[in-house]
This record gives structure tokens, sequence and C-alpha cells, in this order.
């Protein structure tokens, strides 16, 4: 074996090393990306060949942004995502919160069972829950409605104009809080156990502890947690997509995922939905940079 | 922190790669069938129950041409899979497609002309029903099924109810009033926002037309006379609460459909089939009547749904996907099959073949279905024809009218914004259209 100079070894090394993870990289996310930026610059426009002509895709500059950002239709999702999120961001981390205190809280009972049954319907997948949930929430189908007709109230209007925000959210929530209390509480279980004793000595309730020493502690893992949620907002597209069969409220562009989704396979625009999607990135990344600037002194001000 | 970040960034990035990944180069490249030597192997994209017997039959009856059957979904689908798959360069050889989405997978490229073919079984068809298919002399598909649109009811409970199946769309009105005087629980009907193709044949069957083409220039009448006039119909018995206005066979419909609470469905006559699917414990119960007409006497109707069996441009045994279209349409053994399932066959041979078989089971009370039914098939209207984006005009339809039905604003309104949204992308992509 011919040994390489010592010097030349060193310089190749690092490459070597960071190799796998920079073509993974280039494969399945840098590549996609420039192609998706540039297909979203091109269009299918009609040649003459044909009967009827045909589509072939031409070289189109901006158009496709040009449309969707004049897209009233677009922006009308973002409108409908923001009153979700509202519904939605602050139930799923609000409630997570609370059952990861709980759990943690030295007084309770059953925590093993109490924590996996919080957990498991983070594990039903997401189509899986749309559809149960969707069964209870049609008139005929639903025990609430059941329950409130035979109470002589009428029917539970989930799925009418009032009620499919809150009733999508519920699913978002319902599926969404196992996970977020998982990471929550596991970051409690991290704090050392020294400081509840200090603020015990101090006189603190367990309410102050929770409140003064837990909740500020965890603050790391609640700006993760909402971060997560967030984005997990901005790509909402499951659940309404399952629902939609069965309400005339769920159009077919109720969110911007469904929007570009519809664009690009039901209306054959590939292009157009390529725009979309990387303006859709775009905003995303923004939103996500600008929370965590302006959480940032605030989550992590003592601990980095 | 870090992390975060970099978890952020690929969260956000990932909806544009998922995008990408999905899409493809440039369409179409032609070829020419090929001389094979050893059994040919063809893959075909359909759905339905019919395929994989009518499959095995051919592959056992052809030793030269082995067919692979997958079921890639619906209608919508297997056309929006045929496209992408067309642009990757590795469609099927053969699919179905709904005749409604013909013209777009032509303009997109995607299938070939098979009129070199086909000569020997143009014949076996009715002029309307290849008509479907062939467009200015090329062949594009064999027609498989078809479906003559009929008014399917519940006839024990217009027995229960003491009323008949209405002949005249004017009579429906009145009956769906008697309806709801005698059992408020109970509708006539329902009026779905998203059934696209079943108000398409509503209005034609009223004299609409929706596209036409002549040297390559369009006329588009989605919000035409006719069309107004059968949305006002439709808006009448919305307002006066005479019809249902919520999405058909949803866990909600087919429990009130089971009750018998919804006594019809005027659509086509793959619809006993369907209803039979959510509904089997009334197997029997329910009967065909004509469609109500516009004007009475009258016995025009349109086609809803059914589907051709097409070749695509990226095979390259395009003369073996041919005989095997024709064999899948023409033939007895095939015929048959499809009978036996339910659907209703295109060919004439096969329609003749249906006359003397039994009902299917959901009607299966009823002698006289197959001459409604053959009635019905032979008083189609000819050269109904579809646009080049009729998924763009399909989705604005629904989106349209959902709205509409939602915030009670007109019917009428939401065709004349299909319209609009239709021919400004039909002249987007470069289309020549004629008037506004």
């Amino acid at each position: 074996m011919t040994a390489l100079p010592r010097a030349e070894r060193r310089s190749r090394a690092p490459y070597l090393f960071v190799a796998p993870a920079v073509l993974l990289f280039v494969a399945f996310l840098a590549v996609p990306i420039g192609y998706a930026i540039y297909l979203s610059a091109r269009g299918l426009r009609l040649t003459g060949k044909g009967i009827f002509g045909t589509r072939e895709e031409v070289f189109v500059g901006l158009d496709n942004y040009v449309k969707t950002l004049t897209d009233p239709g677009f922006f009308a999702g973002f409108g409908r995502l923001a009153l979700y999120g509202l519904i939605s961001v602050p139930l799923t981390l609000g409630l997570a919160l609370l059952f990861a205190l709980l759990l943690d809280h030295a007084g309770s009972r059953a925590k093993r069972f109490s924590r996996t049954a919080i957990f498991i319907p983070y594990a039903v997948p997401g189509v899986t829950a749309s559809l149960l949930w969707g069964f209870m929430y049609l008139p005929s189908t639903s025990p609430f409605s059941y329950l409130t007709r035979e109470l002589g109230l009428g029917e539970i209007p989930f799925l009418g104009a009032g009620g499919i925000y809150p009733s999508l959210a519920n699913i978002a929530v319902w599926g969404g809080v196992g996970f977020n209390m998982i990471i929550i509480f596991t970051s409690l279980r991290g704090i050392p156990s020294e400081l509840y004793d200090a603020a015990r000595i101090d006189g603190a309730s367990e309410w102050q502890i929770a409140w003064r020493v837990k909740i500020p502690l965890v603050a790391p893992a609640l700006v993760l947690t909402g971060l997560f949620s967030l984005i997990g907002t901005l790509q909402v597209y499951g659940e309404p997509t399952t629902v939609k069969p069965m309400t005339s409220e769920i159009s077919g562009d109720w969110v911007p995922l469904m929007h570009i989704y519809r664009d690009a396979f039901v209306r054959d625009d590939l292009a157009l939905a390529s725009a979309a999607s990387v303006l859709l990135a775009v905003g995303t990344l923004v939103v996500s940079v600008l929370l965590l600037k302006v959480t940032q002194k605030r989550a992590f001000g003592g601990m980095q | 922190m870090r992390i975060t970040r970099l978890a952020g960034s690929i969260a956000a990035l990932s909806t544009a790669a998922v995008l990408a990944a999905c899409s493809s180069g440039t369409s179409g490249s032609t070829s020419t069938p090929t001389a094979a030597s050893g059994p040919v192997t063809l893959e075909f994209w359909c759905w339905g129950t019919t395929q994989k017997p009518k499959v095995e039959a051919f592959n056992k009856s052809h030793p030269d041409i082995q067919v692979k059957h997958t079921d890639v979904g619906g209608g919508t689908d297997t056309a929006a899979k045929l496209l992408t798959a067309t642009r990757a360069g590795n469609g099927p050889d053969a699919a179905c497609l709904e005749y409604e989405t013909l013209p777009s997978m032509i303009v997109a490229g995607a299938l070939a002309d098979i009129s070199a073919h086909t000569g020997d079984v143009k014949t076996a068809f009715s002029p309307e029903v290849w008509n479907l298919t062939s467009f200015d002399g090329a062949v594009y598909g064999v027609p498989q099924d078809v479906g003559p649109m009929v008014l399917v009811y519940n006839k024990k409970r217009f027995q229960e109810l003491k009323i008949e199946p209405p002949a005249t769309w004017q009579d429906f009105a009145k009956v769906a009033a008697d309806v709801r005087e005698k059992d408020p629980e109970t509708y006539l009907a329902t009026f779905a926002p998203a059934e696209f193709g079943n108000f398409a044949g509503l209005a034609q069957q009223a004299g609409a037309s929706w596209w036409k083409v002549q040297d390559q220039t369009w006329t588009v009448g989605i919000a035409d006379q006719a069309s107004l006039a059968v949305a006002d119909f439709w808006q009448g018995l919305i307002d006066k609460d005479l019809v249902k206005a919520e999405p058909l066979l949803t866990p909600e419909w087919n429990n009130k459909l089971n009750k018998g609470k919804i006594l019809t469905w005027p659509s086509a006559l793959w619809a006993p089939g369907v209803l039979y699917g959510v509904a089997e414990k009334q197997a029997g119960d329910w009967a065909i009547a004509p469609l109500p007409q516009w004007k009475e006497g009258d016995d025009r109707v349109a086609f809803q749904g059914g589907s051709a069996l097409t070749v695509t441009k990226t095979s390259k045994h395009a003369e073996a996907a041919a005989t095997f279209a024709k064999w899948m349409n023409t033939d007895k053994a095939a015929n048959a099959v499809q009978i036996e399932l339910g659907e209703y066959p295109a060919s004439l041979a096969g329609q003749e073949a249906a006359r003397t078989s039994a009902p299917p089971k959901l009607t299966a009370n009823q002698k006289d279905y197959w001459d409604i039914a053959t009635k019905a098939a032979q008083h189609t209207i000819p050269h109904i024809s579809w646009g080049p984006n009729v998924s763009t005009a399909g989705s604005a339809f629904q989106d349209a009218v959902a709205t509409a039905v939602r915030d009670h604003t007109p019917l009428r309104d939401a065709l004349t914004k299909t319209h609009n949204l239709v021919v400004a992308d039909m002249k987007t992509t470069g289309f020549k259209v004629a008037g506004p």
C-alpha cells in the first residue's frame, strides 16, 4: 500500500466524510428543488401538430408567478389556513403542555398508561383519523348528533359553514397533542431536581413551581413544538382532502397545498403548481426564520 | 437551535421537492408498431370489476399477446397518472379513459391514432358511440361501456307514496313537491354540486353544446341558454327545498338512501350497479324509467360517463394493443363478462346480448329493464364533444357550484364563472376560442 503524503491525506479526509451527506442532499433535495424552480418558469402551450394541436412545454418566464400572485383563490387559502391555525396551534400546544405538566407532577397516578393513551392518536395515520372523525361528524352517523337529536336539540352542524374549522382543527389537535406532549415531557424530565427542591425550600407551591420554574425552563421545547405546529399548519392537506367528499364546504383549493395539488394533478399544470409551491416554500422559510428570531432571546437567552 | 432551523428548512423545502419529484420532462416520443418475435407483453391500466376476467380470457385466447393488467384508480386518477407516466416515458401500452377526458389526453399527446387498425370494428358500434372516440377520421380508442342517462328510482317507495315516475322535468318538480308533502323527511332527488358529468348530461339533453371545434377553433357553451335554463330549474328546486343539495355517495347519503329517504337518482345505466354496492338490502326494490324530458313526447338523452380503451403514444406495440382493445370490446366472451357484472357494453352486439339477459340485482324485479335501457341507448344525442381542458372545467364547476349552493347565490352565475375560467384557461394555453 502506497501511503499518501500526510498533508494530502488530511486534506482529502473531510471531503470523504461529508460526501454521503452531500450526495444525498444534492440528489434528494437540491436537484428536485432546482427542478421545481426550473419548472416554474415553464408552461404547456399549444403547438400546431395533431388534430386539436398538441400542448408542449415552453419557457414562459415569470407568467406562472404572476398568475399565482394575482389569484385571489390562492390567498383565500392562506386566510382559511390562518383561521384553522388560530384554533389548532394554541390548542395543540396548550393541551400538550398541560398533559406534560400533569404527567410530570409527582402526585399523578397511572402515568405510563396515560402517557401511552395520549400518545396513541399520533400513531393513527392522518387519513384514517380524518375518516374516523368524518363519520363522527356526518349527521346520520354521528354519535354526538344522535344524542342532541334525541334530546330534541337538533343536529350539530360539524361540517357546516361555521363548524368546519373547529371540526378540522379538532382532527389535528387529536392527532398532534401526543407527539408535542412527549417533546415537552422529555424536556421536563431533563430539569435537575435541585431546582424543585430549592423552590420548595423557598416556599413555592406546586402551582408556582409549574408556572415559575417548569414552564420557563421548557421554553425551548415550546418554541420547537410551536415551530413544528406552524409549519404543519402551512402544510395542511390530508384532513381537508379526506373530508372534502363529505361536505360542500371544502372547495378544491381550500388550503394552499390543495390548490397546488389541484393545479398539478387535476388541471395538469405542473408548472403553475411549481411556481405556487416555490412561493409557499419561501414563505414558510421566511415565517420560520422570523418566528425563531422573535423567540430566540426569550427561549435561548440563558441556555446557550 | 441549529437542529431546529435545519428541520424547519427541510420541512419547508420538502413541499417543493415532493412536487418536483413527481414531475417530468417533455412528452410524446412517437413509436411504430414493431414486428415482435415471441409473445408481446402489454401493460394495461384500467379500473372496474370487469377487467380482470376479461383480461384473463384474452390472455388465454391470445398466446402471442400477453396483457398485464394494473388497476391504478378510477377514471380521474387513471387519466392523471397516465399523463404523468407518458411524460416520464414509462406509460402503459393501453389504458381505459373516460370519454370526457379523451380530448385533453389527445392534446397532451398521450394517445396514439389507431385508425389504421380499427377499420374492421367501426361498424360494430352505433355512429353516436363511435363518435365518442373518433375525431376528424382519427381514432383514439375503442368504446368500452356507455352510460345512456335514465331515471333510477326506488319503485317500492314510489308505490308506498302513490307516485309515478315523472315523464317531464316539469312533472319532476311537481312530484318533488308532492314527496315533500307526503313525507317531510324524504326527498325525490339530490342535487350534488360535484356532479359535473351529470350536469353536463342534463344540459346536453336540454340542447346545450359545451364544446365545439372546427378547424382548431373552439366554441365554448358552458353558460349557453340551455345550460342556464337547466341551472335555473335546479335552482328553483333547491330554493323551495324540493331536492336535497348535498354530495352523493357519502356515508350520510348512503344512510338516507338505505332508509328510503332519497327516492331517485337521475343518472345513467351504470347507476344500479353503484347503488347495489351501497344499498344491497334494497335489491329488487328499484327500477329504471326513461329520463324526464324537457318537452313532452321527446326521447333524447345524453351519455353520462362510460369509458374507452385507448392505446398510448409511448407504446412500442401499437398494433398488438389495438388488437387487444378491439377484442376487449367486441368479443362475445368479453361482452358477456360486462353484462354479467352490470356494465352496459358499447358495442351493438353486446347491447343486443344484454337485451336477453337478466336485469341487474338492484332492479331484479323489473321485467322491461332492458327495453327501457335499449330505448335510451338508441336515442342518445349524437356528436357530444368534450373540450381539451375538461378536468379544469370539472374542478372549476365543482368549486363554483358548491360555493353557490353554500352561499345561496345563483347557480347560473356559477356556470358563467366556470365558463369564463375555462375560456381563459384555453386562451392561456393558446387555443383559438371563438366568441366570449
